[in-house]
């Protein structure tokens, strides 16, 4: 093997031992997942829902998977919404300074349970007039750990992780604290140059002033197209600490729209990282990066702005990865019910094309909204399946619509050669569901998924586990930036886009995880954005290995 | 359309049965009918009047003072002249057709009618029909009017609510008179599908299949309940059903391929989407289902189909739409030339029937 890899074959042994399972709430044998909450974690999303259906109130919140004290073990950190009172009054407090409306961290202890470090790590009290949305994870100091990004409806905050178990708000020194409506956000090198950049997406312009509700007899949350849009932003990590707002001259700022979710990749192979951007009720973005510091929004003229039918999504969530393993990355788009998910299959040339129908997903959606979602190999047999967190937007859409309902299931769906089929999630308890993070919470080699619901604690779905053989990679870039956010992986001819961004308002475990079937070995070949290309052969299956990019003399 | 049938009844002339005008009132009825050919309606009134005073069983001095007022827009000071000239000349059709349309537009519909019946003034009759509850014999009239001036909005409007008022009151008597029956079922089967309220729609219908299995419709009408809830292997049975039952049926087979092509069973799906298309041929939307159903495994016939429903449909949304899905097409073709023209064409349609958006900015 090349010296620059690094292997830690059986890392950890924890499967027998973990122990986060509580209050279980489905057994089934068929079911890919157990599903619990998590031990240590009292953490309730809340959200305060009010007789005025202050827009805010049902659009939170995020979750993340990160490593952040880099002790192998994945933690979890989820932002919590706020008090909204019944009419809010000025001057306006969502009372973060509650310990009830704290975002969160939550250790992992060895043995499988969590502790609350919320406080000692310095991420308590979120500031009163911010109102929690969503979470981005990146090194952006390339120091080695994780840093925390959050989003707010006032001011986001940055947390920069000293790496001694705390955190310091380097928002004001860093620039990045927006403002208006954020809600989705993300790490990645959009100029590779080695250090992270930021993109955050924002929704609509709102305040309480301006909140609107819909719907005469039965007042509801009013649709998008009632609030102006908005631009997104991106910040240009200057490499000092602080970044440089370059909306305007990258040409992001030139798009409103209503923004939620957001998730990169580089689609046509040009070496730089794109951005797709989930609009509600707008025509989607794709920003093709032209490699100058500038994008092109060209969504529409590439085939991923509309429905089959010409129709505005209502886009949510997203997820923006390869399902078919033909090498380019797709992208599917979670919306409301009624509205079959979207899958916008990369026909390559910089061309997609709707392949809801096709791929199964359209019969499998219609019923349910659906929010945070990945694109993962659940059953490690080499093709990426799909998870949804689903529920609707409205808090009393039955009594309206009585085909609809407010609180669902997960959809789990096993890809088959490309074509989706319904699985057993392990869950038959309908939530409020939300956010999404897709990891190896306790380091077996199946892909787990952390959720958010309203009103309620974050669901572990835990991997039931199988036979089928797998490979989980950690990037260390050496050029490229420390996590390889932006790098191609391909792994026996599947391919992953290296980053923690996607879901909706949460961020993924940033190792890179590949289901080999029956294969006992795999052969790598990694496209860094420095540009390094990279390849290893036979590389021992079922081991979390670390590769450091290869950086010739 | 009452000011069109004014127009109509000033052509006419009254058949007067009544003795001879004193000279007096001649002149005045003389003056009455100058100042109105002057526009001056106020003083045609008073000449009227005064000829009225002086010859009160001249039933054409009063026609002559009603239609002064209905020519002034004061229906309601038209109808005691008109009434009595009806009275003094019962034979005086244009007599009865002013004091008919008098009558209606005052609100008195139900006293309009003989009169408007009498003069065969359909229009107006149907409209009098519709506002006494006589849905049937309105439609029925306003069909008549309508045969004779076909783009009357006016009719056309009273028509489409004569005809919703009869299937309200033709399926009250149905609910009333055969509630448990297959149709009473399948009625309140549509009534919940109309409300979005599928689950207690579907039960209806299954209701009146256990009664009927036979009943054309029933079975397409089912799978559509289904379909809009977004159950499309249930609708798939039912139309399936519908469309074995009744292989002639070009939406049966439409509605079956519809529901193949949202289970990704595209070729399936184009089987039934041609099969439609042969049984109906050059309906926009299953030209375009088929399109969407070919676009993977064949995009040549798919760009036929597209191009079709363009040729078809002009600058409609769903040109839009097929432009769009050409576009995807052409993309797939390796045509990007003719997929920015397809765009610009969907823009151009699209910008031509989106509404305007509320906070567009």
């Amino acid at each position: 093997m090349p010296g620059a890899l690094k292997a830690k074959a059986g890392l950890l042994s924890l499967l027998c031992t973990f122990a986060v399972l509580a209050q279980e709430t489905k057994t089934n044998s068929d079911a890919v997942f157990r599903v619990s909450f998590m031990t240590g974690v009292d953490f309730v999303l809340r959200n305060s829902p009010t007789s005025r259906k202050y827009l805010i109130e049902t659009m939170p919140g995020g979750v993340a998977l990160l490593d952040y004290n880099n002790d192998g073990l994945m933690d979890v950190f989820v932002v919590n919404g706020g008090l909204v009172r019944d009419p809010m009054l000025s001057p306006y407090s969502f009372d973060r300074h509650d310990p009830a409306y704290w975002n969160r961290l939550y250790r992992q202890n060895k043995d499988g349970t969590f502790t609350d470090v919320t406080e000692q790590a310095g991420l308590a009290n979120a500031g009163d007039t911010n109102y929690g949305m969503g979470v981005a994870v990146g090194d952006y100091d390339n120091d080695g750990y994780p840093d925390i990004y959050v989003t707010n409806y006032g001011k986001n905050i940055l947390y920069h992780n000293n790496g001694d178990g705390t955190f310091t708000d380097v928002t004001e020194k860093a620039g990045v604290a927006a403002g208006g409506w954020s809600v989705s956000a993300g790490f990645f090198d959009y100029d590779n140059d080695g250090k992270l950049d930021l993109f955050v997406t924002r929704y609509l312009d709102w305040s309480v002033e301006k909140n609107k509700t819909c719907g005469s007899e039965r007042p509801t949350y009013c649709p998008p197209g009632e609030f102006p849009p908005v631009s997104n932003i991106l910040y240009h990590n200057r490499g000092d600490g602080t970044f440089e707002d370059v909306s305007v001259p990258s040409g992001i700022a030139a798009h409103k729209g209503h923004g939620l979710g957001v998730a990169f990749a580089d689609y046509d192979g040009d070496g730089y990282t794109d951005i797709f951007v989930t609009n509600d009720v707008t025509n989607q973005f794709l920003f093709h990066n032209n490699g100058n510091g500038t994008f092109t929004e060209i969504a529409l003229d590439s085939g991923a702005a509309l429905t089959d039918d010409g129709k505005m999504l209502s886009g949510m969530g997203v997820a923006f990865q390869d399902y078919d393993n033909d090498g380019l990355p797709d992208l599917i788009v979670t919306q409301l019910p009624h509205q079959p998910y979207v899958v916008f299959h990369n026909d390559g040339n910089g061309a997609f094309s709707p392949q809801d129908m096709e791929s199964g997903i359209a019969a499998l959606s219609g019923k349910s909204g659906g929010w945070g979602v990945g694109f993962e190999d659940f059953d490690n047999d080499g093709w990426k399946d799909v998870f949804i967190m689903q529920a609707h937007v409205f808090d009393n859409v039955e009594t309206y619509d009585t085909s609809l309902r407010y609180r669902d299931t997960p959809l789990l769906a096993l890809n088959h050669k490309g074509h989706f089929v319904r699985a057993n999630s392990g869950s038959d308890v309908p939530v409020a569901g939300r956010g999404a993070a897709f990891g190896d919470i306790n380091n077996d080699g199946w892909m787990d998924v952390v959720t958010t619901s309203l009103g309620d604690r974050p669901r572990l779905f835990l991997n039931r586990g199988g036979k089928l053989h797998w490979l989980t990679i950690t990037l260390r870039g050496k050029r490229s930036n420390r996590d390889g956010f932006g790098a191609r992986v391909q792994v026996n001819g599947q391919v992953r886009f290296a980053t923690a961004a996607g879901s909706y308002l949460s961020s993924n475990d940033k190792r890179l995880h590949f289901g080999l079937g029956s294969a006992q070995t795999a052969d790598i070949d990694i496209k860094w954005p420095s540009g390094i290309h990279q390849v290893l052969k036979a590389v021992k299956a079922d081991q979390f290995i670390l590769i450091e990019e290869s950086v010739q003399p | 359309m009452t000011q069109c049938l004014l127009w109509v009844c000033l052509l006419l002339q009254p058949q007067s049965t009544a003795p001879a005008l004193p000279p007096e009132a001649i002149t005045l009825l003389q003056s009455g009918i100058q100042a109105e050919n002057l526009h001056d309606l106020d003083g045609a009134i008073d000449a009227f009047r005064k000829a009225a005073d002086l010859a009160p069983s001249s039933d054409i001095v009063f026609f002559r003072l009603g239609d002064a007022y209905m020519k002034k827009g004061d229906y309601a000071s038209a109808i005691p002249p008109l009434k009595h000239a009806a009275e003094l000349n019962p034979t005086a059709l244009p007599v009865h057709q002013l004091l008919g349309i008098a009558l209606l537009a005052t609100g008195y519909a139900a006293e309009a009618i003989p009169h408007l019946d009498m003069v065969h003034e359909y229009g107006a009759l149907g409209i009098a029909q519709l506002q006494t509850g006589q849905p049937a014999e309105a439609v029925a009239n306003l069909q008549t009017a309508l045969s004779k001036r076909p783009d009357d909005p006016d009719l056309l409007f009273y028509l489409s609510r004569a005809g919703s008022s009869l299937a309200s009151q033709s399926l009250d008597k149905l609910f009333s008179t055969s509630p448990d029956s297959p149709r009473g079922h399948q009625a309140k089967g549509q009534t919940y599908f109309a409300m979005k309220m599928y689950p207690e729609a579907a039960k209806e219908y299954q209701q009146a299949l256990a009664l009927r299995p036979d009943l054309p419709g029933l079975r397409l009408e089912l799978g559509q309940v289904y379909a809009a809830n977004s159950d499309w292997p249930t609708a798939e049975e039912q139309f399936h059903l519908e469309a074995k039952e009744q292989p002639g049926n070009a939406e049966a087979a439409y509605r079956l391929g519809e529901a193949l092509l949202q289970q990704g069973k595209m070729k399936e799906a184009a089987e039934e989407l041609r099969r439609s298309d042969i049984l109906r041929p050059d309906m926009p939307e299953t030209l375009y289902s088929l399109g969407k159903a070919l676009t993977s495994s064949d995009p040549n016939a798919a760009e036929h189909a597209f191009a079709r429903v363009i040729e078809l449909e002009k600058e409609t949304p769903l040109a839009a739409q097929a432009y769009l899905a050409l576009a995807g097409v052409h993309r797939k073709l390796g045509k990007p030339q003719q997929a920015a023209h397809d765009m610009q064409e969907f823009r151009r349609i699209q910008a031509l029937t989106s509404p305007p958006s509320p906070t567009a900015q």
